[in-house]
Protein backbone atom coordinates (compact mmCIF):
# COMPACT_ATOMS: atom_id res chain seq x y z
CA UNK A 1 0.00 0.00 0.00
CA UNK A 2 1.27 3.56 -0.54
CA UNK A 3 0.53 5.97 1.51
CA UNK A 4 -1.46 8.67 0.15
CA UNK A 5 -1.77 12.53 1.93
CA UNK A 6 -4.68 14.87 0.69
CA UNK A 7 -5.17 18.34 2.16
CA UNK A 8 -8.39 19.16 3.44
CA UNK A 9 -7.86 22.88 3.55
CA UNK A 10 -6.06 25.48 2.01
CA UNK A 11 -3.28 25.96 4.65
CA UNK A 12 -3.48 23.25 7.09
CA UNK A 13 -5.04 19.98 7.96
CA UNK A 14 -4.68 16.86 5.21
CA UNK A 15 -6.28 13.04 5.52
CA UNK A 16 -4.08 10.10 5.01
CA UNK A 17 -4.73 7.05 3.88
CA UNK A 18 -3.12 3.71 2.61
CA UNK A 19 -2.06 3.21 6.12
CA UNK A 20 -3.41 0.25 8.54
CA UNK A 21 -2.66 2.06 11.93
CA UNK A 22 -4.70 -0.97 13.66
CA UNK A 23 -1.39 -2.89 13.02
CA UNK A 24 2.69 -1.91 14.11
CA UNK A 25 4.24 0.66 12.32
CA UNK A 26 7.10 0.32 10.85
CA UNK A 27 9.70 3.31 11.50
CA UNK A 28 9.04 4.82 8.38
CA UNK A 29 5.83 4.65 8.14
CA UNK A 30 5.93 6.58 11.76
CA UNK A 31 8.52 8.76 10.28
CA UNK A 32 6.04 9.65 7.70
CA UNK A 33 3.15 10.36 9.72
CA UNK A 34 5.55 12.96 11.95
CA UNK A 35 6.64 14.61 9.24
CA UNK A 36 2.50 15.04 7.79
CA UNK A 37 2.21 16.56 11.62
CA UNK A 38 5.01 19.12 10.98
CA UNK A 39 3.30 19.87 7.87
CA UNK A 40 -0.19 20.00 8.19
CA UNK A 41 -0.73 19.62 11.94
CA UNK A 42 -3.90 18.37 11.57
CA UNK A 43 -4.16 14.25 10.33
CA UNK A 44 -7.37 12.28 9.66
CA UNK A 45 -7.42 8.54 9.07
CA UNK A 46 -10.50 7.66 8.16
CA UNK A 47 -11.88 3.80 8.39
CA UNK A 48 -9.68 2.56 11.24
CA UNK A 49 -11.67 0.34 13.36
CA UNK A 50 -9.00 0.65 16.57
CA UNK A 51 -9.71 -1.00 19.71
CA UNK A 52 -8.47 0.97 22.94
CA UNK A 53 -5.63 -0.96 22.91
CA UNK A 54 -4.74 -0.38 19.74
CA UNK A 55 -5.31 2.94 19.88
CA UNK A 56 -2.74 3.40 22.71
CA UNK A 57 -0.27 1.52 20.89
CA UNK A 58 -0.57 3.73 17.82
CA UNK A 59 -0.32 6.47 20.03
CA UNK A 60 2.61 5.31 22.17
CA UNK A 61 4.75 5.75 18.38
CA UNK A 62 4.54 9.17 18.99
CA UNK A 63 5.83 9.76 22.66
CA UNK A 64 4.78 9.23 26.51
CA UNK A 65 0.97 9.28 26.80
CA UNK A 66 -0.39 11.59 29.29
CA UNK A 67 -2.90 10.85 31.70
CA UNK A 68 -5.98 12.96 31.53
CA UNK A 69 -7.10 15.42 34.24
CA UNK A 70 -10.30 14.63 33.75
CA UNK A 71 -9.45 11.33 35.06
CA UNK A 72 -7.51 11.90 37.36
CA UNK A 73 -10.34 14.36 38.56
CA UNK A 74 -12.43 11.43 39.16
CA UNK A 75 -13.82 8.95 41.80
CA UNK A 76 -12.52 5.84 39.99
CA UNK A 77 -16.20 3.93 40.25
CA UNK A 78 -17.81 7.04 37.93
CA UNK A 79 -14.68 6.43 35.11
CA UNK A 80 -15.16 4.28 32.16
CA UNK A 81 -12.21 3.45 31.64
CA UNK A 82 -9.65 1.65 33.83
CA UNK A 83 -6.80 3.08 32.22
CA UNK A 84 -6.07 6.74 32.94
CA UNK A 85 -4.36 7.41 29.33
CA UNK A 86 -7.71 7.07 27.68
CA UNK A 87 -9.45 10.31 27.94
CA UNK A 88 -13.24 9.65 27.82
CA UNK A 89 -14.85 12.18 25.48
CA UNK A 90 -18.41 11.13 25.00
CA UNK A 91 -21.74 11.88 26.66
CA UNK A 92 -22.61 8.67 28.79
CA UNK A 93 -23.14 9.02 32.25
CA UNK A 94 -19.99 7.43 34.04
CA UNK A 95 -19.70 3.63 33.85
CA UNK A 96 -23.53 2.87 32.61
CA UNK A 97 -24.81 2.94 29.22
CA UNK A 98 -27.29 6.12 30.42
CA UNK A 99 -26.96 9.21 28.65
CA UNK A 100 -25.84 12.16 31.17
CA UNK A 101 -28.88 14.05 32.18
CA UNK A 102 -28.91 17.72 31.39
CA UNK A 103 -27.46 19.38 34.68
CA UNK A 104 -24.77 16.21 34.76
CA UNK A 105 -21.66 18.20 36.35
CA UNK A 106 -19.73 15.76 33.78
CA UNK A 107 -21.73 17.70 31.15
CA UNK A 108 -20.93 20.85 32.64
CA UNK A 109 -17.32 20.57 32.80
CA UNK A 110 -17.51 18.93 28.90
CA UNK A 111 -19.25 22.09 27.93
CA UNK A 112 -16.41 23.86 27.83
CA UNK A 113 -14.74 22.37 24.99
CA UNK A 114 -16.83 24.45 23.13
CA UNK A 115 -14.60 27.11 23.53
CA UNK A 116 -11.38 27.13 21.61
CA UNK A 117 -8.32 25.54 23.63
CA UNK A 118 -5.08 24.07 23.24
CA UNK A 119 -5.40 20.47 25.15
CA UNK A 120 -3.21 20.49 28.39
CA UNK A 121 -2.15 23.98 28.25
CA UNK A 122 -2.92 24.05 31.70
CA UNK A 123 0.11 22.15 32.52
CA UNK A 124 3.53 23.23 32.91
CA UNK A 125 4.28 21.02 30.20
CA UNK A 126 1.00 20.99 27.36
CA UNK A 127 0.48 18.04 25.17
CA UNK A 128 1.82 17.71 21.94
CA UNK A 129 -0.60 15.72 19.91
CA UNK A 130 -3.43 14.46 20.58
CA UNK A 131 -5.44 11.35 19.02
CA UNK A 132 -9.36 11.22 19.00
CA UNK A 133 -10.78 8.56 17.45
CA UNK A 134 -14.88 8.19 16.80
CA UNK A 135 -16.23 5.27 17.95
CA UNK A 136 -20.25 6.41 17.57
CA UNK A 137 -21.32 9.62 16.22
CA UNK A 138 -23.91 11.74 16.48
CA UNK A 139 -26.63 11.94 13.14
CA UNK A 140 -25.80 15.88 13.33
CA UNK A 141 -23.63 18.26 14.89
CA UNK A 142 -20.67 17.60 17.18
CA UNK A 143 -18.20 18.48 14.89
CA UNK A 144 -14.68 19.10 15.80
CA UNK A 145 -12.88 22.18 14.51
CA UNK A 146 -9.33 22.98 14.06
CA UNK A 147 -7.60 26.60 13.63
CA UNK A 148 -4.01 26.63 12.51
CA UNK A 149 -2.27 29.64 14.88
CA UNK A 150 0.92 29.45 12.05
CA UNK A 151 -1.36 30.77 10.02
CA UNK A 152 -3.32 33.22 12.22
CA UNK A 153 0.25 34.18 13.44
CA UNK A 154 1.98 34.70 9.95
CA UNK A 155 -0.97 37.20 9.30
CA UNK A 156 -0.39 39.46 11.86
CA UNK A 157 1.07 43.02 10.82
CA UNK A 158 4.75 43.43 12.25
CA UNK A 159 3.85 45.70 14.84
CA UNK A 160 1.09 43.40 16.76
CA UNK A 161 3.87 40.47 15.95
CA UNK A 162 6.50 42.79 17.65
CA UNK A 163 3.87 43.42 20.32
CA UNK A 164 3.27 39.68 21.16
CA UNK A 165 7.27 38.60 20.71
CA UNK A 166 7.84 38.14 24.70
CA UNK A 167 4.36 38.15 26.03
CA UNK A 168 3.84 35.50 28.80
CA UNK A 169 0.33 33.98 29.62
CA UNK A 170 -1.09 32.11 32.58
CA UNK A 171 -3.44 29.03 32.03
CA UNK A 172 -5.20 27.11 34.50
CA UNK A 173 -8.64 24.45 33.96
CA UNK A 174 -10.41 27.12 36.33
CA UNK A 175 -10.00 29.75 33.43
CA UNK A 176 -11.85 28.12 30.79
CA UNK A 177 -14.76 26.68 32.88
CA UNK A 178 -15.33 30.23 34.90
CA UNK A 179 -15.86 31.30 31.42
CA UNK A 180 -18.78 29.15 31.01
CA UNK A 181 -19.85 29.94 35.11
CA UNK A 182 -18.26 26.58 35.86
CA UNK A 183 -16.40 25.93 39.10
CA UNK A 184 -18.14 23.20 40.81
CA UNK A 185 -14.61 21.27 41.45
CA UNK A 186 -14.39 17.90 43.41
CA UNK A 187 -12.52 18.95 46.82
CA UNK A 188 -9.25 18.16 47.13
CA UNK A 189 -7.28 19.45 43.53
CA UNK A 190 -5.58 22.59 44.30
CA UNK A 191 -2.33 21.77 43.13
CA UNK A 192 -4.02 20.88 39.90
CA UNK A 193 -5.96 24.25 39.10
CA UNK A 194 -2.80 26.63 40.15
CA UNK A 195 -2.07 28.23 36.87
CA UNK A 196 1.34 27.59 35.10
CA UNK A 197 2.84 30.35 32.22
CA UNK A 198 3.57 29.80 28.96
CA UNK A 199 4.84 32.02 26.18
CA UNK A 200 2.45 33.56 23.54
CA UNK A 201 4.47 33.04 20.65
CA UNK A 202 6.20 29.75 20.41
CA UNK A 203 8.61 28.30 17.71
CA UNK A 204 8.09 24.56 16.63
CA UNK A 205 11.10 22.56 17.69
CA UNK A 206 11.12 20.45 14.07
CA UNK A 207 9.32 22.85 11.26
CA UNK A 208 10.68 26.27 12.80
CA UNK A 209 7.56 28.09 12.31
CA UNK A 210 6.52 30.41 15.02
CA UNK A 211 2.05 30.34 15.74
CA UNK A 212 0.36 31.49 18.84
CA UNK A 213 0.20 29.68 21.71
CA UNK A 214 -3.72 30.72 22.82
CA UNK A 215 -5.90 28.78 24.75
CA UNK A 216 -8.93 29.59 26.47
CA UNK A 217 -7.48 27.97 29.68
CA UNK A 218 -5.68 31.33 29.39
CA UNK A 219 -6.76 33.48 32.17
CA UNK A 220 -4.28 36.56 32.36
CA UNK A 221 -0.80 37.92 30.95
CA UNK A 222 1.64 38.56 33.70
CA UNK A 223 2.61 42.02 33.95
CA UNK A 224 -1.08 43.28 32.35
CA UNK A 225 -4.35 44.47 34.10
CA UNK A 226 -6.38 41.05 34.09
CA UNK A 227 -9.44 43.22 32.12
CA UNK A 228 -6.80 44.45 29.68
CA UNK A 229 -5.54 40.88 29.22
CA UNK A 230 -9.11 39.27 28.67
CA UNK A 231 -10.28 41.92 26.11
CA UNK A 232 -6.77 41.87 23.75
CA UNK A 233 -6.81 37.68 24.07
CA UNK A 234 -10.40 37.91 22.90
CA UNK A 235 -9.54 40.10 20.27
CA UNK A 236 -6.72 38.10 19.35
CA UNK A 237 -8.60 34.57 19.16
CA UNK A 238 -11.19 36.15 17.45
CA UNK A 239 -8.30 36.78 14.37
CA UNK A 240 -6.70 33.47 14.85
CA UNK A 241 -10.09 31.87 14.40
CA UNK A 242 -11.32 33.80 11.60
CA UNK A 243 -12.66 30.41 9.06
CA UNK A 244 -9.84 31.10 6.60
CA UNK A 245 -7.82 29.51 9.47
CA UNK A 246 -10.07 26.89 10.63
CA UNK A 247 -11.14 23.58 9.00
CA UNK A 248 -14.39 21.51 10.61
CA UNK A 249 -14.22 17.95 10.60
CA UNK A 250 -17.58 16.00 10.48
CA UNK A 251 -16.79 12.67 12.14
CA UNK A 252 -17.53 9.21 10.29
CA UNK A 253 -17.19 5.79 12.45
CA UNK A 254 -13.79 4.72 12.57
CA UNK A 255 -12.30 8.18 12.25
CA UNK A 256 -8.87 8.79 13.62
CA UNK A 257 -7.84 12.52 13.74
CA UNK A 258 -4.79 13.74 15.32
CA UNK A 259 -3.62 17.29 15.56
CA UNK A 260 -0.68 19.49 17.25
CA UNK A 261 -1.47 21.08 20.31
CA UNK A 262 1.65 23.55 20.19
CA UNK A 263 0.47 24.76 16.13
CA UNK A 264 -3.71 24.30 16.47
CA UNK A 265 -6.83 25.18 18.69
CA UNK A 266 -9.58 23.59 18.28
CA UNK A 267 -13.36 22.91 19.64
CA UNK A 268 -16.06 20.88 19.69
CA UNK A 269 -19.14 21.84 18.27
CA UNK A 270 -23.05 21.55 19.71
CA UNK A 271 -24.86 18.15 19.12
CA UNK A 272 -28.21 16.63 20.69
CA UNK A 273 -26.29 15.58 23.37
CA UNK A 274 -29.60 14.61 25.58
CA UNK A 275 -30.76 12.50 22.81
CA UNK A 276 -28.05 11.04 20.76
CA UNK A 277 -24.71 9.30 21.94
CA UNK A 278 -21.07 11.04 20.55
CA UNK A 279 -18.34 8.44 21.71
CA UNK A 280 -14.90 9.20 21.24
CA UNK A 281 -11.90 8.20 22.87
CA UNK A 282 -8.92 10.50 23.28
CA UNK A 283 -4.97 10.03 23.73
CA UNK A 284 -2.50 12.68 23.92
CA UNK A 285 1.20 12.97 23.88
CA UNK A 286 3.52 14.70 26.27
CA UNK A 287 4.91 18.05 24.57
CA UNK A 288 8.26 18.52 23.88
CA UNK A 289 10.87 20.55 22.58
CA UNK A 290 9.17 24.15 23.10
CA UNK A 291 10.73 27.25 24.79
CA UNK A 292 7.48 27.10 26.53
CA UNK A 293 9.73 25.81 29.53
CA UNK A 294 12.09 28.23 29.29
CA UNK A 295 9.12 30.80 30.27
CA UNK A 296 7.98 28.89 33.69
CA UNK A 297 11.59 27.98 34.53
CA UNK A 298 12.18 31.47 34.63
CA UNK A 299 9.00 32.76 36.27
CA UNK A 300 9.63 29.77 38.94
CA UNK A 301 12.74 31.66 40.02
CA UNK B 1 -30.98 70.97 2.14
CA UNK B 2 -32.74 68.29 1.81
CA UNK B 3 -31.84 65.15 4.25
CA UNK B 4 -30.84 62.26 2.29
CA UNK B 5 -29.07 58.45 3.64
CA UNK B 6 -26.71 56.89 1.28
CA UNK B 7 -26.42 52.90 2.53
CA UNK B 8 -22.71 52.16 3.16
CA UNK B 9 -22.02 48.44 1.67
CA UNK B 10 -22.58 46.64 4.30
CA UNK B 11 -26.19 47.60 3.56
CA UNK B 12 -27.51 48.40 7.04
CA UNK B 13 -25.66 51.44 8.61
CA UNK B 14 -26.89 54.55 6.57
CA UNK B 15 -24.48 57.81 6.05
CA UNK B 16 -26.64 61.00 6.17
CA UNK B 17 -26.14 64.30 4.49
CA UNK B 18 -28.22 67.39 4.36
CA UNK B 19 -28.62 68.30 7.85
CA UNK B 20 -27.58 70.39 10.53
CA UNK B 21 -28.78 68.21 14.20
CA UNK B 22 -27.29 71.16 16.27
CA UNK B 23 -30.27 73.92 15.47
CA UNK B 24 -33.91 72.91 16.43
CA UNK B 25 -35.34 70.31 14.30
CA UNK B 26 -38.84 70.12 12.49
CA UNK B 27 -41.10 67.51 13.61
CA UNK B 28 -40.57 66.64 9.76
CA UNK B 29 -36.80 66.22 10.01
CA UNK B 30 -37.08 64.31 13.39
CA UNK B 31 -39.73 61.91 11.76
CA UNK B 32 -37.47 61.38 8.59
CA UNK B 33 -34.65 60.99 11.61
CA UNK B 34 -36.42 58.10 12.77
CA UNK B 35 -37.96 56.73 9.52
CA UNK B 36 -34.11 56.26 8.92
CA UNK B 37 -33.30 54.65 12.10
CA UNK B 38 -36.32 51.65 11.26
CA UNK B 39 -34.61 50.81 7.80
CA UNK B 40 -30.92 51.14 8.62
CA UNK B 41 -30.17 50.57 12.65
CA UNK B 42 -27.46 52.86 12.41
CA UNK B 43 -27.07 56.56 10.92
CA UNK B 44 -24.38 58.42 10.75
CA UNK B 45 -23.96 61.96 10.59
CA UNK B 46 -20.56 64.22 9.93
CA UNK B 47 -19.16 67.67 10.76
CA UNK B 48 -21.99 68.30 13.64
CA UNK B 49 -20.08 70.28 16.22
CA UNK B 50 -22.25 69.58 19.08
CA UNK B 51 -21.16 70.78 23.12
CA UNK B 52 -23.17 68.92 25.73
CA UNK B 53 -26.19 71.07 25.62
CA UNK B 54 -27.00 70.89 22.32
CA UNK B 55 -26.24 67.25 22.17
CA UNK B 56 -28.63 66.64 24.55
CA UNK B 57 -31.10 69.17 23.54
CA UNK B 58 -31.48 67.53 19.61
CA UNK B 59 -31.51 64.19 22.04
CA UNK B 60 -34.38 64.79 23.68
CA UNK B 61 -36.06 64.89 20.00
CA UNK B 62 -36.39 60.95 20.56
CA UNK B 63 -37.90 60.55 23.47
CA UNK B 64 -36.83 60.41 27.36
CA UNK B 65 -32.91 60.57 28.63
CA UNK B 66 -31.40 57.77 30.38
CA UNK B 67 -28.93 58.50 33.29
CA UNK B 68 -25.77 57.12 32.35
CA UNK B 69 -25.42 54.16 34.37
CA UNK B 70 -21.25 54.63 34.90
CA UNK B 71 -22.47 58.24 36.01
CA UNK B 72 -25.05 56.78 38.56
CA UNK B 73 -22.16 53.80 39.74
CA UNK B 74 -19.54 56.78 40.53
CA UNK B 75 -19.90 59.34 42.74
CA UNK B 76 -20.04 63.22 42.38
CA UNK B 77 -16.68 63.44 42.50
CA UNK B 78 -15.66 60.97 39.94
CA UNK B 79 -17.87 62.40 37.40
CA UNK B 80 -16.45 64.59 34.75
CA UNK B 81 -20.09 65.29 32.84
CA UNK B 82 -24.08 65.53 33.62
CA UNK B 83 -25.89 62.50 34.75
CA UNK B 84 -27.29 61.76 31.30
CA UNK B 85 -24.30 62.31 29.78
CA UNK B 86 -22.69 58.85 29.29
CA UNK B 87 -18.40 59.69 29.65
CA UNK B 88 -17.40 57.85 26.50
CA UNK B 89 -13.71 58.66 27.27
CA UNK B 90 -10.53 57.89 28.93
CA UNK B 91 -9.91 60.90 31.06
CA UNK B 92 -10.48 61.43 34.77
CA UNK B 93 -11.99 64.21 36.07
CA UNK B 94 -8.90 66.78 35.43
CA UNK B 95 -8.62 65.96 31.83
CA UNK B 96 -5.80 63.80 32.39
CA UNK B 97 -5.45 60.32 31.04
CA UNK B 98 -6.19 57.49 33.03
CA UNK B 99 -3.71 55.28 34.30
CA UNK B 100 -3.51 51.75 33.44
CA UNK B 101 -5.08 50.21 36.48
CA UNK B 102 -7.36 52.82 36.64
CA UNK B 103 -10.67 51.24 37.97
CA UNK B 104 -12.66 53.32 35.84
CA UNK B 105 -10.68 52.44 33.00
CA UNK B 106 -10.68 48.78 33.38
CA UNK B 107 -14.61 48.29 33.56
CA UNK B 108 -14.77 50.72 30.65
CA UNK B 109 -12.56 47.78 28.84
CA UNK B 110 -15.75 46.12 28.75
CA UNK B 111 -17.07 48.02 25.85
CA UNK B 112 -14.70 45.75 23.74
CA UNK B 113 -17.71 42.76 24.07
CA UNK B 114 -20.14 43.07 21.90
CA UNK B 115 -23.61 44.58 23.39
CA UNK B 116 -26.46 46.42 23.23
CA UNK B 117 -26.53 49.41 25.46
CA UNK B 118 -28.52 49.37 28.70
CA UNK B 119 -29.39 45.97 28.10
CA UNK B 120 -28.97 45.35 32.02
CA UNK B 121 -31.96 47.58 33.04
CA UNK B 122 -35.79 46.58 33.03
CA UNK B 123 -36.48 49.22 30.41
CA UNK B 124 -33.51 48.87 28.33
CA UNK B 125 -32.13 51.35 25.63
CA UNK B 126 -33.78 52.83 22.52
CA UNK B 127 -31.27 55.08 20.44
CA UNK B 128 -27.74 55.97 21.58
CA UNK B 129 -26.16 59.03 20.35
CA UNK B 130 -22.37 59.14 20.15
CA UNK B 131 -20.72 62.35 19.45
CA UNK B 132 -16.67 62.78 18.63
CA UNK B 133 -15.11 65.47 20.50
CA UNK B 134 -11.59 64.17 20.51
CA UNK B 135 -10.52 60.97 18.33
CA UNK B 136 -7.37 59.10 18.57
CA UNK B 137 -4.95 58.98 15.96
CA UNK B 138 -5.31 54.93 15.31
CA UNK B 139 -7.51 52.53 16.48
CA UNK B 140 -10.87 53.04 18.65
CA UNK B 141 -12.97 52.28 16.16
CA UNK B 142 -16.85 51.03 17.17
CA UNK B 143 -17.85 48.20 15.03
CA UNK B 144 -22.28 47.76 14.37
CA UNK B 145 -23.86 44.22 14.21
CA UNK B 146 -27.27 43.98 12.43
CA UNK B 147 -29.30 41.78 14.04
CA UNK B 148 -32.60 41.54 12.06
CA UNK B 149 -30.31 40.14 9.42
CA UNK B 150 -28.54 37.78 11.63
CA UNK B 151 -31.85 36.68 13.07
CA UNK B 152 -33.25 36.24 9.53
CA UNK B 153 -29.83 34.28 8.63
CA UNK B 154 -30.84 31.31 11.12
CA UNK B 155 -32.58 28.56 9.94
CA UNK B 156 -35.94 27.56 10.72
CA UNK B 157 -35.30 25.16 13.33
CA UNK B 158 -32.98 27.55 14.98
CA UNK B 159 -35.62 30.21 15.11
CA UNK B 160 -37.96 27.71 16.28
CA UNK B 161 -35.68 26.83 19.30
CA UNK B 162 -35.07 30.41 20.61
CA UNK B 163 -38.37 32.03 19.69
CA UNK B 164 -39.64 32.03 23.34
CA UNK B 165 -36.42 32.06 25.17
CA UNK B 166 -35.86 34.62 27.83
CA UNK B 167 -32.30 35.14 28.96
CA UNK B 168 -30.72 37.00 32.09
CA UNK B 169 -28.62 40.28 31.92
CA UNK B 170 -26.48 42.24 34.35
CA UNK B 171 -23.83 44.96 33.82
CA UNK B 172 -21.93 42.48 36.10
CA UNK B 173 -21.81 39.22 33.92
CA UNK B 174 -20.31 41.30 31.02
CA UNK B 175 -17.30 43.01 33.43
CA UNK B 176 -17.05 39.39 34.84
CA UNK B 177 -16.07 37.90 31.46
CA UNK B 178 -13.08 40.04 31.55
CA UNK B 179 -12.33 39.60 35.34
CA UNK B 180 -13.57 42.42 36.45
CA UNK B 181 -15.61 41.30 39.30
CA UNK B 182 -18.84 42.34 41.15
CA UNK B 183 -16.72 43.41 44.10
CA UNK B 184 -15.29 45.67 42.24
CA UNK B 185 -18.34 47.75 41.78
CA UNK B 186 -18.18 48.73 45.78
CA UNK B 187 -21.12 47.89 48.28
CA UNK B 188 -22.94 50.83 47.38
CA UNK B 189 -23.69 49.44 43.28
CA UNK B 190 -24.43 46.02 44.42
CA UNK B 191 -28.24 46.73 43.88
CA UNK B 192 -27.64 47.84 40.56
CA UNK B 193 -26.11 44.31 39.73
CA UNK B 194 -29.57 42.32 39.86
CA UNK B 195 -30.27 40.33 36.90
CA UNK B 196 -33.15 41.33 34.59
CA UNK B 197 -34.97 39.40 32.04
CA UNK B 198 -35.55 39.77 28.46
CA UNK B 199 -36.73 38.35 25.45
CA UNK B 200 -33.96 36.52 23.17
CA UNK B 201 -36.32 37.71 20.06
CA UNK B 202 -37.46 41.00 19.40
CA UNK B 203 -40.31 42.06 16.93
CA UNK B 204 -40.46 45.49 15.95
CA UNK B 205 -43.58 46.56 15.37
CA UNK B 206 -42.69 49.60 13.11
CA UNK B 207 -40.68 47.29 10.75
CA UNK B 208 -42.60 44.12 10.90
CA UNK B 209 -38.89 42.41 11.55
CA UNK B 210 -37.50 40.38 14.04
CA UNK B 211 -34.06 40.78 15.61
CA UNK B 212 -31.67 38.85 18.25
CA UNK B 213 -31.47 40.51 21.46
CA UNK B 214 -27.92 39.81 22.32
CA UNK B 215 -25.59 41.18 24.49
CA UNK B 216 -22.69 40.60 26.55
CA UNK B 217 -24.95 41.35 29.77
CA UNK B 218 -26.20 38.43 29.59
CA UNK B 219 -25.28 35.78 31.63
CA UNK B 220 -27.89 32.52 31.59
CA UNK B 221 -30.92 31.40 30.17
CA UNK B 222 -34.07 31.01 32.46
CA UNK B 223 -34.30 27.46 32.55
CA UNK B 224 -30.89 26.59 31.28
CA UNK B 225 -28.01 25.20 33.01
CA UNK B 226 -25.58 28.03 33.48
CA UNK B 227 -23.14 26.47 31.41
CA UNK B 228 -25.12 25.00 28.34
CA UNK B 229 -26.47 29.00 28.19
CA UNK B 230 -23.34 30.96 28.29
CA UNK B 231 -22.04 28.15 25.37
CA UNK B 232 -25.25 28.77 23.09
CA UNK B 233 -24.62 32.46 23.93
CA UNK B 234 -20.94 32.32 22.79
CA UNK B 235 -22.18 30.22 19.40
CA UNK B 236 -25.22 32.51 18.60
CA UNK B 237 -23.17 36.11 18.78
CA UNK B 238 -20.63 34.20 16.65
CA UNK B 239 -22.77 33.45 13.96
CA UNK B 240 -24.51 37.37 14.90
CA UNK B 241 -20.93 38.87 14.58
CA UNK B 242 -19.83 37.78 11.50
CA UNK B 243 -18.13 39.98 8.97
CA UNK B 244 -21.07 39.63 6.84
CA UNK B 245 -23.31 41.47 9.46
CA UNK B 246 -21.30 44.36 10.54
CA UNK B 247 -20.30 47.69 9.61
CA UNK B 248 -17.21 49.48 11.15
CA UNK B 249 -17.42 53.15 11.86
CA UNK B 250 -13.79 54.90 11.23
CA UNK B 251 -14.45 57.74 14.02
CA UNK B 252 -13.34 61.96 12.91
CA UNK B 253 -14.03 64.81 15.18
CA UNK B 254 -17.59 65.86 15.04
CA UNK B 255 -19.31 62.66 13.73
CA UNK B 256 -22.74 61.78 15.96
CA UNK B 257 -23.75 58.28 14.93
CA UNK B 258 -27.10 56.95 16.04
CA UNK B 259 -27.96 53.22 16.45
CA UNK B 260 -30.89 51.37 18.02
CA UNK B 261 -29.76 49.47 20.68
CA UNK B 262 -33.57 47.12 19.51
CA UNK B 263 -31.76 45.64 16.62
CA UNK B 264 -27.92 45.61 16.52
CA UNK B 265 -25.24 45.54 19.01
CA UNK B 266 -21.78 47.37 18.92
CA UNK B 267 -18.26 47.41 20.28
CA UNK B 268 -15.34 49.07 20.84
CA UNK B 269 -12.13 48.88 19.53
CA UNK B 270 -8.64 48.90 20.78
CA UNK B 271 -6.68 52.12 20.27
CA UNK B 272 -2.92 53.54 22.80
CA UNK B 273 -5.54 54.48 25.25
CA UNK B 274 -2.31 55.33 27.45
CA UNK B 275 -0.99 57.46 25.59
CA UNK B 276 -3.58 59.38 23.12
CA UNK B 277 -7.21 60.90 23.80
CA UNK B 278 -10.39 59.62 22.93
CA UNK B 279 -12.83 61.51 24.16
CA UNK B 280 -16.84 60.79 23.01
CA UNK B 281 -19.74 61.47 24.58
CA UNK B 282 -23.25 59.33 24.51
CA UNK B 283 -26.77 60.53 25.09
CA UNK B 284 -28.81 57.59 25.56
CA UNK B 285 -32.84 57.14 24.89
CA UNK B 286 -34.95 55.14 26.91
CA UNK B 287 -36.82 52.32 25.23
CA UNK B 288 -41.03 52.03 25.45
CA UNK B 289 -41.28 49.08 27.91
CA UNK B 290 -40.10 45.84 29.27
CA UNK B 291 -39.13 43.04 26.25
CA UNK B 292 -40.43 40.05 28.51
CA UNK B 293 -43.74 40.81 28.21
CA UNK B 294 -43.63 41.96 24.61
CA UNK B 295 -46.13 40.38 22.43
CA UNK B 296 -44.67 38.19 19.98
CA UNK B 297 -46.40 38.89 16.06
CA UNK B 298 -46.30 35.70 14.33
CA UNK B 299 -44.15 36.95 10.95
Amino acid sequence: MTIVTRPLHPVFGAEMTGLDITKPLTKAEVATIEAGMDEYAVLAFPDQPLTDDQQMDFSANFGELEITLAGQMAKPEDRRFQTLELGDISNFAGNSNKLRERDDRRRMYALANRLWHSDASFRAVGAGYTLLHARIVPSVGGNTEFADMRAAYDALDDATKAELEDLVCEHSIVFSREQIGFADYNQGHDDKLRPVQHKLVITHPVSGRKSLYLSSHIGGIVGWPVPEARAFLRDLTEHATQRQFVYSHPWRVGDMVMWDNRTVMHRATRFRDLEEVRDLRRTSIKGTGLEVHVASAMAAE
Amino acid sequence: MTMSIRPYQTGFAGEVAGINLTQALTPAQVAAIDAGMDQYGVLVFHDQRFDDETQLAFSRNFGELEVSSGAEMSRPEQRRLKMEMADISNLDTNNNLRAASDRMRLTALGNRLWHSDASFRAIPAKYSLLSARVVPGSGGNTEFADMRAAYDALDAAAKAEIEDLITEHSNAYSREQIGFTRVDYGAENQDKLRPVRHRLVRYNPATGRKSLYLSAHIGTIVGWPVPEARAFIRDLMEHATQPRFVHVHVWRPWDLVIWDNRTTMHRARRYNDLTEVRDLRRSTIRGDGPTAEQAQHAA
